[in-house]
């Protein structure tokens, strides 16, 4: 078993609050993040499989690429966050933007394939997320 | 009872050519499941290995990292720098992707190092795209 992972990037703003507070307490619980800003972010995609014995291959990579790029990053390349339809209800913090992200690849790859899925959100602060269990 | 085992990892980088292609298919079947992969092209892969193990009481150290280093020089990369790797016999019938390259330096590396001293190769084709293997 392989395990193979695939770096993908996009840049948006967000802003953290939980819109259940008050403008005072998100403000003193998100500090500096409650201010609208953004972040070049990276998103690692863990597949595993076997390698096929005549390809060589274990993800066709293509595919992944075009379901990632297609349910992912051109959903939020460019944008607010708070604003992506598939992010409704998130509260946009690196972890909930992996947990976010796994629901909506695993569904979209072969059964089981997902292993991981990790939001770099600055050279500081990586978040990973394997499914919930473990 | 557990023993104190901790991570080291060195990286090592090398530059190799490569296309895929499956001998027995012809032109047009590689070419439809391969694309512009059958083209012979090249990359700078680095190399990630990593060992386990307890952390010697003497030295500190789980392994000396000038003995990985001779050792993944000397077995893999003097063996894939600036070579072709469809021309290394080990890629005879085995198509050289980035899954199979972690596979290859994993079998040359597990009987130098010793399986259970070897946890994981991570093998990056470029800064996008990596692959992990840990034997089995």
């Amino acid at each position: 078993m392989v395990a193979l992972t695939r770096v993908y990037h996009f840049s948006a703003a967000h802003q953290l609050a939980n819109p259940a507070l008050s403008p005072e307490r998100n403000a003193a619980l998100y500090g500096d993040c409650h201010r609208r800003h953004g972040h070049n972010y990276y998103l690692e995609v863990t597949v595993a499989g076997r390698p096929d014995p005549v390809t060589g291959m274990a993800v066709d990579l293509g595919r992944l690429d075009d379901t990632v790029n297609g349910a992912v990053v051109a959903q939020v390349d460019h944008r607010s966050l708070e604003e992506v339809p598939a992010l409704r209800g998130v509260i946009t913090t690196g972890e909930s933007l992996a947990r976010a992200f796994w629901r909506i690849l695993a569904p979209a790859l072969p059964t089981g394939a997902l292993r991981r899925v990790a939001v770099v959100e600055t050279a500081k602060n990586r978040f990973e997320y394997e499914g919930g269990v473990g | 009872m557990s023993a104190d085992l901790a991570y080291s990892t060195r990286r090592f980088t090398f530059a190799a050519a490569h296309r895929y292609s499956v001998e027995e298919w012809s032109p047009e079947e590689n070419e439809r499941v391969f694309g512009r992969l059958t083209v012979a092209h090249g990359h700078n892969y680095m190399l990630d290995v990593t060992i386990r193990g307890p952390i010697d009481p003497q030295t500190g150290m789980v392994i000396d990292l000038g003995e990985l280093k001779r050792i993944v020089g000397e077995t893999v990369v003097e063996r894939f720098d600036h070579a072709d790797l469809n021309a290394d016999a080990l890629f005879r019938g085995r198509v050289p992707t980035t899954e199979n390259l972690a596979i290859v330096v994993w079998e040359l590396l597990a009987p130098k190092l010793g399986a259970d001293r070897l946890w994981q190769v991570r093998v990056w084709e470029d800064p996008t795209l990596y692959v992990d293997y840990r034997g089995a």
